[in-house]
């Protein structure tokens, strides 16, 4: 049998490839992340970079037609003195963390193994039902929530519980945070569903079954096979939710509009989008609700790179140690 | 590997050109081609095709006739308009284009007009923008009606065109009443022409203050001794109170406000004796007025029950609904909202006559512990000419044919809004027409929002305030110190707080 034999020394003896030869090498790869990486530049890069250089101007409805008068960090400055910012940033925080830990993962976590657990068509059927809200404009989802906890008379939740004597009471205003994260939560809870019942069904029979013969329970398989194999989807789900649901904030519009009250469910994108671009009498300020959005943006990349570290997301791209030949 | 990459790049750029050349050019507006017929009555007239173009809620010119050698100028007004009573708006301008057209023909001008109308009842915020985005990248319309405050920012920023010198020309403008011009004016120069004008009325529930013992004899002249200042918002208040504390009507249902920002809330200021026009655009806010607003409030949704602290709940439908289904004693709204009852809410009730048998109107009781006058606020909507617009004479000679007795008339009638025209006074079809006769006199109460590009902040900041008292998150007290404090961060040295 022929063997090929290399020496260390040889090793050390070859000369190393020129860096033209290195860039040939990878061309292909290159070639292959092109479009991605373009649309990264187009979509992200350029806009992150003109966001923050119309943060650095006073750009409103009075000077639009203007060139632009760059005002340094002022935005920034106004935006640290705002007596809001605090009360903003801690709903921010509120929100995507319940929405993330109750729906987003747990949640979906829940109807991932509740139905990858019955029978296949029955599993299929019922998460097919749970991607409606989904699929239904953001506009209908929300007057449908918008009805059901409605003012007195009205509201569907009053109707079902004033036969059983419970006073009727504007249920959304009186508890506003309460469907915030219902709403976003339905829906974002699709998203883990669908990824965990995949990562799940793809787990290999043989390990269920042999723990199974070795007398395991329903629990202990879950808690010892299947949440350790899906691991890489749970911390996928909860890197892109994260960050999905810092700068999500349409359902909160259509539902409370930052309200009732004093901001009391406002969050930091629904501010940029309100300073930007929707006050009642319509002066927006595009350079200060950019500084809003700027700051958001930074958030989100701190955050990536801290799951990136935390997660070591490394080691899910990293090549297989097996396939050395 | 090289040829292979460039092979895939070179597929993938064909892809992109198929692809491209699939999804086609943005949508467009239906276009209607006409064949117009014209009959030969001069040799100068020929034959020509018009474009009607037709976009969202449209009426079209039928048939233009252009002389020979003449320009067929094509003009595009946007209007916001609630369907179907406020359509009037843009309606009106497509009912002016045949009186335009004769008078380019009697004047000798070769041009005739072509008109688009765009209108649809989007949010005033979102309608703002639409045109300042459109301005900037040099698609404005040539005419947009809008709210007179919006001169503010449209004059400095450049949008619209100065009127001032163009006015003259017109013998009809000389019929607006006078003092709708001054909403027209910033830096001492005119900016739009008058559409419409309004009051904004306390209304009442006839029903309602009988149950609370009133006699008929008392509620025929609630609307007088409100004009006379004899029955104040202190005593509504305390009639609200009562009708909750009979059970007459449900608590937070003594008194209804708007159910979000708007311009009403600046009236309360100026009842309260507030003031905000200061020098050249700046603002100026006076604590004292808004702390009494603030006070009043305060007290009305936490203490007395007569006001719903999830009133400013952005909920115009129950809003209507629960007037017009007669659960709410009091409520300030405007006069265009009669209009909206009659058509949409109780057109199956008996319309407009259920209207005058259950409720009543009366201009907004004077606040005793401020200017101690009654009030109301007219807000009324120009029609501005964009600086880009290539025909603005054109423009104009169309909205001055659209600002007629007749025209605005039937909009008045139709939308509940006030005439704009001295004319109208002795106009009969106005005259005779009870509802708009019974509000002209509110006009000797009312104010204006002010002509600046602050407006918006400033209003945005005192509506905090009031959103903070009314859910019971700050004190009155509190919430000054928050509203000074945003004022000062958003406005700078543009607001003079005293």
């Amino acid at each position: 049998m022929a063997q090929t034999t290399v020496t260390s020394e040889a090793l050390v003896d070859r000369e190393p490839p020129s860096r033209w030869a290195q860039f040939r090498a990878t061309l292909g790869a290159w070639g292959f992340m092109a479009p991605a990486g373009v649309l990264v530049l187009v979509f992200f890069f350029i806009p992150v970079i003109i966001l923050f250089v119309v943060s650095m101007t006073d750009l409103s409805s009075s000077n639009f037609s203007e060139p632009w008068t760059f005002i340094g960090l002022e935005n920034y400055a106004r935006l640290f003195r705002d007596k809001f910012f605090p009360k903003i940033l801690t709903n921010t925080f509120r929100y995507v963390i319940l929405t993330l830990s109750f729906f987003n993962v747990g949640l979906a976590l829940v109807l991932a193994l509740l139905t990858t657990h019955i029978e296949r068509r029955a599993g299929f059927f019922f998460r097919m039902m749970w991607l409606l809200p989904r699929i239904t404009p953001s506009v209908v989802y929300i007057l449908m929530w918008r009805r059901i906890a409605h003012q007195p008379p009205f509201g569907i939740i009053n109707q079902l519980l004033s036969p059983f004597g419970v006073e009727p009471r504007y249920w959304l205003f009186e508890r506003p945070w309460l469907f915030v994260i219902l709403v976003n939560g339905f829906v974002g809870a699709s998203f883990g569903m669908i990824l965990f019942s995949s990562a799940i069904e793809a787990i290999p029979r043989d390990y269920i079954t042999a723990a199974k013969v070795d007398g395991a329970s329903t629990l202990q398989i879950i808690r010892d096979i299947t949440i350790p194999m899906i691991r890489w989807p749970l911390l996928f789900v909860t890197t892109y939710q994260t960050l999905s649901l810092l700068t999500s904030f349409e359902y909160i519009l259509l539902l409370t509009e930052g309200g009732p009250g004093l901001f009391t469910t406002e969050v930091w994108a629904l501010t940029a989008y309100k300073r930007a671009l929707k006050t009642y009498f319509g002066h927006n300020q595009w350079g200060y609700g950019a500084a809003w959005g700027f700051i958001l943006v930074f958030i989100g990349i701190v955050l990536a790179f801290v799951y990136l570290r935390v997660f070591r997301f490394n080691e899910l791209v990293q090549e297989p140690k097996i396939d050395v030949l | 590997m090289l040829k292979k990459i460039l092979a895939l790049l070179a597929l993938a750029l064909v892809l992109m050109l198929i692809a491209a050349q699939c999804a086609g050019p943005a949508p467009t507006p239906e276009k209607v081609i006409e064949t117009v017929v014209v009959e030969k009555e001069k040799e100068v007239v020929v034959t020509q095709e018009v474009e009607v173009v037709v976009t969202k809620e449209v009426e079209v010119i039928k048939e233009v006739e252009v002389p020979v050698g003449g320009e067929l100028v094509h003009l595009v007004a946007r209007c916001k308009a609630a369907p179907p009573h406020e359509e009037g708006r843009c309606n009106n301008l497509v009912a002016a284009v045949g009186a335009a057209n004769a008078a380019l023909a009697e004047k000798g001008d070769d041009r005739r007009i072509e008109l688009e109308i765009i209108q649809d009842n989007a949010d005033w915020g979102d309608y703002k923008t639409e045109f300042e985005l459109a301005s900037d990248a040099g698609e404005a319309p040539d005419i947009i009606c809008s709210g007179h405050e919006h001169i503010g920012d449209w004059a400095p920023a450049g949008y619209i065109i100065d009127v001032t010198d163009m006015l003259g020309d017109y013998p009809e403008f000389d019929d607006v009443i006078d003092s709708l011009w001054n909403a027209t004016e910033w830096n001492g120069r005119r900016w739009g022409v008058p559409q419409d004008a309004e009051a904004r009325p306390l209304y009442f529930n006839k029903d309602k203050l009988r149950e609370l013992g009133w006699s008929d004899e008392e509620i025929e002249s609630l609307p007088d001794r409100i004009a006379k200042g004899e029955f104040t918002w202190e005593d509504m208040l305390d009639t609200a109170e009562e009708a909750v504390k009979a059970g007459v009507v449900a608590e937070g249902n003594g008194w209804w406000h708007r159910p979000k920002n708007g311009p009403d809330f600046l009236y309360y200021y100026y009842a309260a004796g507030g003031e905000i026009q200061g020098e050249g655009d700046a603002l100026i806010f006076d604590k004292e007025a808004a702390l009494k607003v603030y006070k009043m409030l305060y007290s009305a949704t936490q203490e007395r029950g007569i006001l719903s602290p999830t009133r400013l709940d952005g909920d115009w439908t129950g809003w209507h609904t629960g007037w017009t289904n007669g659960d709410v004693l009091f409520l300030f709204g405007g006069s265009w909202n009669w209009a909206e009852w009659f058509s949409n809410y109780v057109a199956d009730r008996g319309g407009e006559d259920y209207l005058w048998e259950h409720f009543g109107f009366a201009a907004i009781p004077a606040m005793k512990e401020g200017t101690g006058k009654p009030i109301t606020l007219t807000h009324p909507l120009v029609y501005m000419i964009s600086s880009q617009s290539e025909a603005p004479d054109l423009a104009m000679l169309l909205i001055s044919k659209a600002t007629t007795p007749q025209l605005n008339t039937d909009y008045a009638i139709a939308s509940g809004h006030l005439g704009i025209l001295k004319s109208q006074a002795d106009y009969a079809p106005y005259t005779s027409n009870k509802f708009l006769s019974q509000v002209l006199p509110l006009l000797q109460f009312t104010t204006f929002l002010p002509n600046s590009p602050y407006w918006s902040a400033w209003s945005e900041a005192y509506y905090l305030g009031i959103q903070s008292v009314e859910s019971g998150s700050l004190t009155p007290e509190d919430a000054l110190d928050v509203v000074v404090d945003q004022l000062q961060n958003e406005l700078g040295d543009n607001v003079i707080i005293r």
